[in-house]
């Protein structure tokens, strides 16, 4: 049993927007509510810590109580603040909006954790192998760079061409290590890319080397992932999975939205499932040792 | 293994998406949807443009130096991002595009964006981010010449600019958070957002005030040393 980042990173990227799309895009209070679940537990089974939450708590309030300030629609009135209507539908609304763009922000979190910029390299290579090259030449550049502006801005201490007590000065000491590492790159990149053509590329078809093959393991998941999204979509294009919240909460229900609901349930939970198990069995194993 | 090998699927790829995708997804959202789905229409209409720009780029032939280039000045615009609170991206795609041209503008806008948040972060925000500064290369490039010539005009264009980047992010942000509900906040959004903007705006010039010159020179001079 391999760990769910190590699954082809086209399959993971496709799980990834199977969830979160749904939780952009449909406002619906029971999916969105799903998201939050799946995507925080995703994120504490990963990080195995609770830490790093706290203003994620704080802005999800904030969003939330912005929409019943501002929106006054809504039946059910609460109470009143300055002589406008305070309503139970909005205040709803709000914490249904702020837990959408909440979620999708912890799915991010994990996203980025997870594709790491050798997977994404290979997603985007998928689509495009020249585009690919450009951006792994330039993931390339950015710690070279990094090091060259050291490099640059020592040599320029040292020549006592430096002073930092002055903000505009230390500006124009930032710029001018800018501008010395500008002409360094640039003919650097052109010795590169005649190094390139001398070499032969571009002569030939352009073949992409990867170190991701797509197993039986991947096609189980993609299938999986694709059933639960097909049946999600059904619900949504059967209109079962309306919701609206103004001027009175209504919902439409049947049983697709209990079938729709519970695919998107398994989706979201999928690496969280899959991580825990995978502990589970890797507990049992040690412990007959 | 899902590249798409067949040169004439990809050339069929560039003809489908602009003619018949984007149209049927407009339609789509304004005929089967029926409600406002204002959010999911700009984002699916802006991945599809993002594609059919990289459909493009890839049949093309281009020069390894020029593409070289592009490199250069993405990892340029991503280190430029480390320093705190400035964000020199949408500048540098801004100079390359007037003294490189349309595509290499829209290159270095849209692939900076994806680089810088693989440290920063990626989400919903990354597509717009591509497509709002490769927007500003892009239109550079076209405005090439009299950008060029003078530099009033292009602290112009670097104001205009700014205020257009953060006015789509902003706009597209409002969207998604008052789907399904009026949008009569709308104009208070980006009034809300106006200090943000401003800043922006400000240090996009700065960063053009800075920047244009080294680099523009520089870019000059690597042009016709090599013939690029």
């Amino acid at each position: 049993m391999k760990s769910f980042s190590e699954y082809n990173p086209i399959t993971v990227a496709l799980w990834y927007a199977a969830v979160i799309l749904p939780a952009m895009f449909i406002l619906h209070p029971a999916l969105t509510a799903l998201s939050i679940v799946g995507s925080v537990l995703l994120h504490t089974v990963r990080t195995k810590s609770l830490r790093g939450n706290l203003i994620y708590f704080i802005l999800f309030f904030a969003i939330a109580l912005l929409n019943p300030f501002f929106y006054h629609n809504g039946v059910t009135i609460l109470f009143f603040v300055n002589d406008n209507p305070i309503t139970l539908e909005a205040l709803l609304y709000g914490f249904t909006a702020s837990a959408m763009i909440i979620s999708v922000i912890y799915w991010f979190r994990s996203f980025s954790a997870m594709m790491t910029s050798d997977r994404l390299l290979y997603v985007f290579g998928s689509a495009s192998p020249k585009l690919a090259l450009i951006l792994s030449m330039a993931l390339r550049y950015v710690p070279l760079f990094s090091l060259q502006i050291k490099k640059v801005n020592d040599s320029q201490k040292a020549l006592g061409l430096y002073r930092e007590d002055n903000a505009i000065d230390a500006l124009r000491g930032r710029v001018r290590v800018f501008s010395i590492l500008v002409t360094w790159a640039l003919e650097n990149g052109v010795t590169t890319a005649d190094s390139m053509t001398a070499r032969g590329y571009g002569v030939g078809r352009r073949t992409y080397f990867s170190i991701y093959r797509f197993t039986r393991s991947d096609r189980i998941l993609l299938a999986v992932t694709l059933i639960l999204e097909g049946l999600l979509l059904a619900g949504a294009a059967l209109d079962a999975l309306k919701f609206s919240f103004y001027p009175a909460m209504t919902g439409t229900w049947s049983p697709m939205t209990a079938v729709s609901l519970a695919a998107y349930t398994a989706l979201a939970l999928l690496p969280t499932i899959h991580r825990v198990t995978e502990e589970f069995a890797w507990k049992r194993l040690l412990s007959r040792v | 293994m899902l590249i798409i090998k067949n040169a004439k699927l990809r050339a069929v790829l560039g003809w489908v998406i602009p003619f018949i995708l984007i149209p049927g997804v407009i339609a789509a959202g304004i005929f089967i949807f029926k409600e406002k789905r204002y959010a999911f229409i700009t984002l699916a209409v802006t991945v599809l443009s993002l594609l059919l720009f990289i459909s493009g780029y890839e049949r093309k032939k281009t020069g390894n130096r020029r593409m070289i280039i592009v490199a250069v000045m993405t990892a340029m615009a991503v280190v430029g991002r480390f320093i705190p609170v400035f964000k020199p991206i949408a500048a540098i795609a801004l100079i390359t595009g007037a003294y490189m041209g349309s595509e290499c503008g829209f290159l270095v806008g849209a692939l900076s964006a994806v680089i810088s948040n693989m440290y920063f972060g990626q989400g919903p925000w990354t597509p717009f981010q591509m497509f709002a500064w490769g927007m500003v290369g892009f239109f550079a490039g076209l405005l090439s010449k009299p950008l060029c010539r003078s530099r009033i005009l292009m602290l112009l264009y670097a104001a205009v600019s700014g205020i257009f980047y953060s006015l789509t992010l902003d706009i597209w942000a409002v969207l998604w958070y008052h789907e399904g509900s009026a949008l009569k906040s709308y104009g208070a959004a980006i009034i809300a957002a106006l200090p943000h903007t401003l800043a922006y705006t400000l240090s996009n010039m700065l960063f053009v005030l800075l920047l244009a010159r080294p680099f523009g020179e520089k870019l000059q001079r690597v042009k016709i040393k090599y013939g690029i």
